[in-house]
């Protein structure tokens, strides 16, 4: 067997095997996590995240990780990474992580350019809006990471959503903020802001970029991924209300919202009947019972997630490639007994 | 009103037991707005046979759990019924709804095929708003 054809044959078993069998053993722990009695349509949210985004990510990570000690498998993990002797070594693993740096920066980049995109109003009516949103904004404290992060923007058919990956922003529709009271744009507000503190633009982005990678992961994990969405956005609506946003007035501004059918976004949660009917449903139950405070929610996902990333990528340095160097022999084995 | 949902019924028998369904059920069918126990077992008596004593039991049960209210009139108790039957109902909904919360009923909603959200969806949505809104303003 060629040694050129090898980095493809990694990269085929990594794509074609690895992950759709991660995506297979995924599906089954979301399964029993959603049938679970204990475990609600909104909890173990970030568990959830995790395991949606992991399965693809972690073998990916692996994968490179696992590369770049094959090539150098004496060397330390700062010296493998950074100062080897032979570059043409780390050609492989390199070419391959900057196939995917560069989708994923295509990506980024994409995103980035889709908020820019987002006209910010300057009309009359679009001071007016501005000037109203930073008096709400200033009087509400369930509004305080809103803070000059607030736009009105004149787009055609725009409601309320929030864009931008590193410092998320939230956009307001000229047109769709006349029709809303006070009341229900400040709950509309407290809504985002949730989607603002979680940085969930970035969230949905990695999700988007780790699903785009496993076309059989998407294909078995779409269903999870649209309950993780739906029970996120229920999650937003209860956050919000417990830092202050009155429910009435937020279920009515997500009606309101789900009327203009906008390309691309999903303003102030989704259009779907189904999500709509759990989300409005539980306001008008938080309307005559507040809702109670969950202890153990998404807060520590995302240090967990970063810190499982990080051993991944660690662990080809202390348990050695094996995976990768039977995947080699055999391969060569296999063709060597069928080509001759 | 604190209630646990009853697997496999439908209807008021979803939260009450079958007596009290029977008997919230004939002050809502008569429109007994004020009722002694003796008016129910008038009723019920032409039904089946029932002892005075049970039905007074199952009504000062119902008023336990919050449907009926009671004043003092001499020597026994009149009852009032606290909620139509269609409030009744829609409180039982809202109650499943977030019940569903902690359980898996919720995941089996978001289950269903997605469809976008109709005009109409969006009225009966607001409309169920409206009503909620009215019925905390009373």
């Amino acid at each position: 067997m060629s040694e050129a054809a090898f980095p493809v044959l990694g990269a085929a078993f990594v794509l074609l095997v690895v992950l759709p069998i991660s995506a297979l053993l995924t599906k089954l722990v979301l399964v029993l996590l959603e049938r679970g009695g204990s475990a609600g349509a909104l909890d173990r949210l970030g568990l959830r995240y995790v395991l949606l985004t992991g399965s693809s990510a972690l073998p990916l990570a692996w994968f490179m990780s696992a590369g770049i000690h094959q090539a150098e498998s004496t060397r330390s993990a700062f010296a493998c990474l950074v100062s080897h002797d032979e570059a043409g070594s780390c050609f492989e693993p390199a070419f391959f992580a900057s196939l995917l740096a560069g989708g994923v920066l295509l990506a980024w980049l994409r995103a980035t350019w889709q908020v820019r995109q987002t006209p910010v109003a300057r009309s009359a009516e679009g001071e007016a809006l501005s000037a109203r949103l930073e008096c709400l904004v200033e009087r509400e404290s369930a509004l305080f990471r809103l803070r000059g992060r607030v736009l009105a923007t004149e787009q055609l058919d725009f409601t309320l959503a929030t864009g931008g990956l590193l410092v998320p922003r939230v956009f307001v529709g000229v047109g769709f903020a006349t029709k809303l009271t006070d009341a229900m744009l400040t709950s509309g507000l407290a809504h985002e802001a949730q989607h603002v503190g979680s940085r969930d633009p970035l969230r949905y982005l990695l999700l988007q970029l780790a699903l785009a990678l496993n076309p059989v992961g998407r294909f078995l994990l779409s269903p999870h991924v649209a309950r993780w969405k739906a029970a996120r956005e229920a999650h937003c609506d209860r956050e919000a209300v417990l830092h202050g946003a009155a429910p009435l007035p937020l279920a009515d501004a997500i009606v309101r919202a789900a009327r203009p059918v906008m390309s691309g976004v999903a303003p102030l949660g989704a259009h779907d009947t189904a999500v709509l009917e759990l989300r409005i449903g539980l306001l008008l139950a938080f309307a005559e019972r507040a809702p109670v405070r969950r202890q153990h929610e998404n807060h520590q996902s995302m240090p967990a997630a970063l810190a499982l990333l990080l051993a991944v990528l660690l662990l080809p340095h202390q348990t050695g490639t094996s995976p990768l160097d039977v995947l080699h022999t055999s391969a060569e084995r296999a063709l060597t007994y069928l080509l001759f | 009103m604190t209630f646990r949902l009853r697997a496999g019924k439908k209807g008021v028998e979803l939260r009450l037991h079958e007596l009290e369904a029977t008997i919230m059920n004939v002050v809502w069918g008569k429109k007994l707005s004020s009722f002694a126990v003796s008016d129910v077992l008038a009723v019920l008596e032409k039904q089946r046979e029932i002892a005075y004593t049970t039905v007074m039991t199952t009504v000062a049960r119902l008023h336990e759990k919050g449907l009926l209210i009671r004043e003092k009139d001499g020597r026994r108790y009149l009852y009032s019924p606290k909620l139509s039957r269609e409030d009744f109902l829609q409180a039982t909904a809202r109650t499943v709804l977030e019940g569903a919360i902690d359980g898996p009923q919720a995941i089996a909603m978001l289950s269903e095929k997605v469809s976008e959200a109709s005009g109409a969806d969006l009225d009966k949505l607001e409309a169920l708003i409206r009503q909620r809104r009215e019925e905390l303003e009373r």
